[in-house]
């Protein structure tokens, strides 16, 4: 009796747990997954396809999106919780070559609200991990906590890292000599150095070069379009540049050294010339970083807001007081933070201040700066012309530097073999038909790097089931990162496991991208160990969640 | 006492038109899916920040209110501020509006004198072989997309034969002192060619077409059989006669050609790097830069309101039958 008691119960056990699926969760609603359109992202597009099969394999409904980037943005950034996964980047700017921005930017709770972290990603050991590595001044100790920030995002994966492209730039090699052109780590060959060193090989000593984009201003108080930066940075000096390594070098500063975690003292380099003769100060530089935090440039700002005051010590040293140790801060401020003469600027500012507009809406006729370019000037849409400063420190071998705006890419590459352009700052059509261009023509060269910036897809993380690490863990390791290399992007990129690019050797940490296994049985594995259930191929939640979200 | 009744009338109609243009191009572009500040976005683009651009934009105020400041501003002529370029509207259209104009009056006088003269001849010779095979060639080159056609004519003209520059209105780096200066050169006319030759291909279909049927129907009248009584040579009839009749209604439908011919320049410019307000629509749609939008639209719009009005008042000067009715 008490035997077949126990049977019973036993009996009863096997039948529950036979009938475990009516214990399951909700299943999965269908998954909505943004790209931009082909014809504008034919990359991204292509990835996006691949990534939704893979999802598919799984149980997963998923309904690939496309959108224009204003529309996507929108969505993506204004309304937080009103979507699942994007397919996202980040471009590289010598600035980014301090790892501080992005981990700190992307991934911390303070900016979940409004700022960049749009995906919601809160983990309170990330936070105080990105927080600690800020203040670090020691680079070695600093490092570590770099990779140990790259490490927490590893586990969590709270984007699904896809890869670091390569930016392929080409020139041409009778007019330039090869070994004068320069790449600068994590950005490529079309930087503020090679236009600075290119050497002529022959008579033609004009670096044409090419953009698809229009420039919106020059204007060294304004932060506006990428094209913007190739342009004002050739006319304004820093008091630091990023170099080609991608660690910060003296420029307009002959030196700077921090004498204390919150003190730098800068000297000026003697001898410089704002582009109308005057000489450039001290009082100049301070100018520069006041201007900043004026209330006047609102985009800069944040570059020099840690500063608490500048004091002028003789006629070539300044000391910075900072109000909070920052171990970016020669990378993000005195290389971000351009000169500009307090001659011309005092009374653009004061005039400014009894108008509405701020100083990102001025721009003057003729920019006035000290860098290794002097302004000539700006067709609307057509061209911009500058000329080489001769008297400048590090003068440019080139006479004129000059930008054509051209929107149509097989016309740029036209242009490039014509002549017409010598050096192919942008090209966004298939690396391959450049290559092939350049094999066909014979004189010219073709530089592919891997670059700093990154393509991801954005969980949300506000929205289930992308709460779970797991699941998206499960999601990131369904995708074979070759696979996208290769047939997305055709080779050009490498694969990615870390927001920190493997350009950036320094910060980058190999082990979390080798790390990385992939494969659908992984994945399957993965998810099945945290309780989600496959039935009639369709993927449930774990335990007996409900699915909150009605598909759309 | 009419001829002033008439004005007023015409103007108060041109006075409701551009009213309608103007509040339609104000729904659209707030109403079209997109984000002004999306360009803005940032690692580093703060709360305070986009706060500070909405309110400069005006876009944290009721729709209602920002477009009766809209109006207010466009009636003393103010075309506001772009979003993207942070410059008055005004200032940019007017640099990129000479461009567009030289490319579209080139390319449509080429257009013209090439259609009407074609379509002359082949009313002229009527039925013959001549005529079989161009009217379906016309009515093909009316159809090819002229993005197509402009970068085929790129790569034979351009890229293969290396006659012409690709893009552009002048070489890299070159100096001009005026716009005249640049529009009289010989430098100007080899950038100019191929973007005007292919508009004009994508615009001769309308004066060809229009001047052969025109040149039948002419034929066939009266005074056209009187000439011949008279023994008139044939070409006296066709060209003293006939074509001067049939040139009135392709003459006023060249201003009505304006403005199609601005709509293809958009595509056009884009294809030829050219420095126009086509080009400079498309990025300002793009980028839901509405004061720019706007403005450039509006230009558009009022150079073909404009042309209609020249296309009335052209008509009443060749044919004193039209009158003010």
């Amino acid at each position: 009796m008490r035997f077949s008691y126990k049977s019973a119960l036993a009996t009863a056990l096997v039948a529950l747990v036979a009938a475990s699926p009516a214990l399951a969760g909700d299943p999965i609603r269908k998954i909505e997954l943004f790209t931009r359109p082909q014809a504008a992202q034919p990359q991204e597009f292509q990835s996006v396809q691949l990534i939704a099969q893979e999802w598919r394999k799984l149980g997963l409904d998923v309904q690939v999106k496309a959108m224009p980037w204003e529309q996507m943005s929108d969505v993506v950034w204004y309304q937080r919780d009103k979507w699942d996964t994007t397919a996202w980047q980040m471009v590289g700017r010598p600035e980014r070559s301090d790892p501080d921005e992005i981990v700190y930017n992307l991934f911390h709770s303070s900016t979940a609200e409004k700022g960049y972290n749009f995906i919601g990603y809160v983990n309170p050991e990330y936070d105080a991990v990105v927080e600690a590595q800020r203040v670090e001044i020691d680079p070695a100790k600093r490092k570590e906590l770099i990779f140990k920030a790259q490490e927490l995002l590893a586990a969590d994966q709270p984007n699904m890292m896809l890869v670091h492209p390569k930016s392929t730039f080409a020139y041409d090699k009778t007019v330039w000599k090869p070994e004068s052109v320069v790449n600068q780590s994590g950005i490529g060959i079309r930087n503020t150095w090679t236009f600075m060193a290119l050497e002529p090989a022959g008579e033609k000593r004009d670096i044409i070069v090419n953009s698809g984009d229009n420039v919106q201003a020059i204007n060294p108080l304004y932060i506006s379009g990428g094209v913007d930066s190739w342009v004002f940075e050739l006319i304004y000096d820093r008091l630091a540049r990023v170099g080609p390594d991608g660690l910060p070098k003296p420029w307009a500063a002959e030196s700077f050294e921090f004498t204390d975690a919150k003190t730098v003292e800068v000297k000026l380099r003697p001898g410089m010339m704002w582009h109308d003769g005057q000489p450039v100060t001290v009082e100049d530089v301070k100018f520069s970083y006041e201007a900043v935090v004026s209330g006047e440039a609102p985009m800069y700002a944040p570059f020099a807001s840690n500063v608490e005051s500048i004091e002028i010590v003789d006629d070539a040293t300044l000391v910075f007081k900072l109000k909070k140790p920052a171990a970016s801060f020669v990378t993000s401020s005195l290389a971000k933070i351009n000169l500009i003469p307090k001659h011309v600027w005092e009374p653009i500012l004061e005039d400014l201040k009894t108008k509405e507009t701020n100083a990102e809406s001025h721009q003057e006729d003729k920019p006035i700066g000290s860098g290794p370019f002097k302004f000539e000037r700006w067709l609307t849409n057509e061209e911009i012309v500058l000329s080489a400063n001769k008297d400048h420190f590090n003068a440019p071998k080139a006479d004129r530097w000059i930008l054509r705006i051209v929107p149509n890419v097989e016309a740029a590459l036209g242009m490039l073999r014509s002549g017409e352009i010598n050096f192919m700052g942008e090209f966004t059509g298939d690396p391959q038909v450049l290559i092939a261009a350049a094999e066909q023509d014979g004189d010219l060269e073709v530089v592919s790097t891997v670059d700093m910036g990154f393509r991801y897809i954005a969980f949300n993380e506000r929205r289930a089931p992308f709460d779970d690490p797991a699941f998206r863990n499960a999601l990131s390791r369904a995708v074979d990162r070759q696979l996208i290399v290769k047939a997305a992007f055709k080779g050009f990129a490498e694969p990615s496991n870390s927001v920190v690019s493997p350009a950036l050797e320094f910060w980058h940490d190999p082990a979390v991208v080798s790390g990385l296994t992939t494969g659908q049985d992984v994945a399957r594995k993965m998810l099945e160990e945290a309780g989600y259930t496959l039935e009639d191929g369709k993927l449930h939640y774990p335990g007996d969640k409900k699915e909150e979200l009605a598909a759309q | 006492m009419s001829h002033l009744k008439a004005a007023a009338s015409r103007t108060l109609q041109l006075a409701l038109v551009l009213w309608a243009v103007v509040t339609i191009l104000f729904l659209m572009f707030r109403l079209m899916p997109g984000n002004p500040l999306a360009a803005y976005i940032d690692p580093t683009f703060t709360v305070e920040q986009q706060e500070a651009l909405m309110a400069q934009f005006g876009l944290d105020r009721p729709l209602w209110e920002q477009y009766f400041i809209y109006l207010g501003n466009l009636l003393q002529g103010e075309l506001g501020q772009s979003f993207r370029y942070r410059e008055p509207v005004a200032e940019r259209i007017l640099a990129l509006l000479p461009n567009t104009l030289v490319l579209t009056f080139s390319s449509l006088i080429i257009a013209y004198a090439f259609g009407i003269l074609a379509g002359a001849y082949l009313a002229w010779r009527r039925g013959s072989a001549v005529e079989q095979a161009a009217i379906p060639l016309v009515l093909t080159t009316r159809a090819m997309p002229e993005f197509w056609l402009g970068m085929v004519l790129l790569a034979i003209f351009s890229f293969w034969l290396g006659w012409f520059p690709a893009g552009g209105t002048r070489s890299a780096g070159a100096e001009f002192d005026s716009l005249f200066a640049l529009y009289t050169s010989g430098e100007f006319l080899t950038y100019l060619a191929l973007p005007a030759l292919t508009l004009a291909i994508y615009s001769q279909g309308l004066p060809l077409l229009l001047m052969r049927s025109n040149m039948l129907d002419v034929m066939k009248e009266d005074f056209v059989t009187m000439a011949r009584i008279k023994g008139l040579s044939n070409w006296t009839v066709v060209v003293r006669h006939a074509a001067r009749n049939a040139l009135l209604p392709v003459m006023t439908s060249f201003a009505i050609a304006v403005g199609y011919q601005l709509q293809g320049n958009v595509v056009v410019e884009s294809v030829f790097s050219w420095p126009g307000l086509g080009r400079e629509l498309v990025n300002a749609v793009s980028a839901s830069d509405y004061p720019l939008a706007q403005g450039a639209f509006l230009m558009i719009a009022l150079v073909v309101i404009l042309m209609n009005l020249v296309a009335d008042m052209l008509y009443t000067l060749l044919d004193p039958r039209v009158g003010h009715a």
